[in-house]
């Protein structure tokens, strides 16, 4: 996928290098007007090695950005997205829900609805990662994960 | 040649039914809790050091030993199968151990080699230990913050300018990575620093999450494209017989294994520097030679380099903590902490006190690194079975393991938005051909280098001669700017036909 590529005037290519550039100019700002650079007598402040990596950020991003116009941009497939949407969901509905029931409903909704799997697939999957999500971390390491506004509010 | 005696002395002390029984539950529940993303060695000595009240204290520290040990083997499972590094020093292990899983369609390979190359570098590394464990210590000792400010320099732009094709991109990936680490606590001072007034932004970015995201939840995204591919798993790869490596893929893994287990146990001995330090530095000498194919593109030199590493710098790491009673990384300190709870203190005397421990626990280090290798052989084929998932099935089990893995580290949500967030930005940044591996190696070595750097200067009182004045940094700093001098001239080598280009292979 990554190899059909259509040049295009401006695009990630160059918005990486700028981000990179605001970014290494909000270090360099706070890092000499908020944290200091250097001290006569204690040498070097908190903010002495951020600025100067920033600094040598802020010269690289120059050179990326002028050399980014001679690459293609890359594709986004549409699909990719609903990856990131998924898991943006399993945040939210874990304030809800709690997380293990929020990727039990992900892992069914995904491999049912989406990849409109059978049942039996669908079914032996999400037994296969529950077990080790509630064996292994649950049961054997012991992390509390967190249960959710109605968990709470049922079982206080 | 007494020592060679006195390491027999240890195996005749090791050779108990409760002694081995130990060590061979530490290696398995260490390839288990290294192949667990999020977890890692520190977490794993840490989980199981009650497990060991009620042995003695050699049987305790052999199983702890055994532990750390397969966990370094342990963390390459995943980093090969799923492009999830399992723990950090198995991030380098993801570049060419998941393109030789996938796209050479050689998966059982990559994890054998995986493994042989860790077993060749464990024993290096005991090897080396074992004939010069106190003066390694000492050597260790010589690198102030002046030395290891130019041994982390040489790391950092080593691989800023050689992984990925464009050494501009590695390099401002670099600095990204270095003021990531900056956000949170100042490291002399703790003044609280880039934390924009978010409390969670305080203690900083979590590493394991961080790593999960932009390695691991990024590929999951970028596996969107391919998830109407059918998987054609061959049946003769998913035994013993179809995951052996032939003989040209053992010539091809022993250089890198050897060197990489020499420079590793150095690495591994330094303050602080650790596995995923060796890691990186082993990648990064192996780009200086030839590779038959490129680095990155599932190399077998290439997993042979870092795993060969990152299991010999685990077994150096021992020397200053036997010998000195210095821990040279996290888990060192959690098992000198286990050390001390036994009533046993680690120093030059240990080896004159206590001879049976110190030398029942060399000579366990050895069997576990033999009988690790021989379980994590026996698994192979049960593992690759990962691979013969249709990717369909497999998005939204590896989605499930990244959010839950970065859960676990920091027990907060914080962890699965930071997993979340990196893993976009690790994604865009895939896309626009940039590689992550030098955020990743920036990002942990960023706050040893500020660390240093800033004491080399307080020493110094901000002159930069001191870097020229000591022969350890003087010629560290020399290879450094070899490396960028080369990197710099080696278009015009090339344009001059005096060098090959690196499409042409290395």
């Amino acid at each position: 996928m990554d190899r059909k590529r259509s040049p295009a005037p401006f695009g990630v290519n160059q918005v990486i290098p700028i981000a990179a550039a605001a970014m290494a100019g909000v270090f360099i700002w706070l890092g000499l007007g908020r944290y200091g650079f250097w001290h006569e007598d204690k040498g070097p402040l908190p903010g002495f090695f951020p600025v100067v990596i920033a600094t040598a950020m802020l010269i690289f991003s120059a050179f990326a950005f002028f050399a980014s116009f001679k690459e293609a941009a890359p594709s986004w497939p549409r699909a990719n997205w609903y990856v990131v949407l998924s898991v943006a969901l399993i945040i939210g509905a874990t304030f809800l829900l709690g997380l293990i029931p929020s990727i039990a409903i992900y892992l069914l909704v995904w491999l049912r609805l989406y990849e409109r799997c059978s049942w039996r697939a669908t079914l032996v999957t999400f037994g296969v990662v529950m077990a080790i999500v509630v064996g292994c971390f649950v049961l054997w390491l012991g992390v509390p994960f967190p249960k959710g506004i109605i968990f709470e509010l049922i079982f206080r | 040649m007494e020592n060679i005696q006195l390491l027999m002395h240890g195996f005749a002390v090791l050779f108990t039914v409760q002694n081995v029984g130990a060590m061979a539950l530490g290696a398995v529940l260490g390839l288990i809790v290294g192949a667990m993303p999020g977890i890692g060695s520190l977490a794993g000595v840490a989980l199981l050091l009650p497990l060991t009240y009620r042995f003695n204290p050699t049987t305790a520290i052999i199983m702890l030993g055994a532990l750390y040990y397969a966990n370094m083997y342990g963390g390459a499972f995943s980093a090969i199968l799923l492009n999830i590094p399992g723990d950090s020093p198995a991030v380098m292990t993801a570049l060419d151990g998941y393109p030789m899983a996938t796209v050479r369609k050689r998966p059982g390979q990559a994890l054998l080699t995986s493994n042989i190359s860790s077993f060749i570098g464990g024993l290096v590394g005991m090897v080396i230990l074992t004939f010069t464990g106190p003066a390694l210590a000492n050597f260790g000792l010589r690198f102030g913050p002046v030395e290891m400010t130019a041994l982390l320099l040489v790391a950092m732009t080593s691989i800023g300018w050689l992984v990925g094709e464009n050494p501009t991109k590695g390099l401002l990936l670099t600095a990204f990575g270095i003021l990531l680490a900056c956000v949170g606590m100042d490291t002399l001072s703790g003044s609280p620093r880039y934390e924009f007034g978010n409390i969670y932004l305080l203690g900083g970015i979590s590493f394991t999450p961080f790593v999960i995201g932009i390695v691991g939840f990024a590929q999951v995204i970028k596996l969107m494209e391919e998830r109407s591919l059918q998987v054609k798993a061959a049946a003769d790869k998913l035994t013993l017989r179809g995951s052996m490596v032939t003989r040209h893929d053992l010539k091809r893994l022993l250089p890198p294994a050897l060197r990489s287990g020499v420079l590793g146990t150095f690495v591994g001995v330094l303050p602080g520097a650790g596995a995923t330090t060796a890691s990186f530095m082993g990648y990064a000498a192996q780009k200086s030679f030839k590779s038959e194919e490129p680095l990155g593109s599932g190399a077998i030199e290439g997993i042979a380099a870092c795993e060969s590493a990152n299991n010999a710098a685990a077994a150096g790491a021992f020397a200053p903590l036997l010998a000195l009673g210095i821990p040279g990384s996290g888990t060192g300190a959690v098992l000198l902490g286990g050390l001390m709870m036994w009533g046993l203190n680690p120093g030059p005397l240990l080896f004159v006190n206590e001879p049976d421990f110190a030398w029942g626990l060399i000579a366990s280090l050895f069997l576990a690194n033999l009988v690790t290798l021989l379980i994590a052989w026996g698994v192979i084929p049960f593992l690759i079975k990962i691979l013969s998932v249709p990717t369909r099935l497999l998005i939204p089990c590896i989605t499930v393991i990244c959010v839950v893995g970065s859960y676990s580290t920091s027990n907060s949500m914080y962890g699965v938005v930071v997993m979340f967030l990196s893993g976009i930005v690790g994604y865009v940044l895939q896309k626009a051909r940039y590689s992550t591996a030098p955020v990743l190696l920036a990002f942990v070595l960023a706050p040893m280098l500020e660390s240093n750097m800033r004491k080399s200067f307080i020493i110094s009182r901000g002159s930069l001669g001191i870097f020229f004045e000591k022969p350890i940094s003087l010629t560290l700093l020399v290879v450094l700017s070899a490396i960028v001098l080369f990197t710099a001239a080696r278009p015009l080598l090339v344009r001059a036909g005096l060098l090959k280009s690196k499409g042409a292979g290395q």
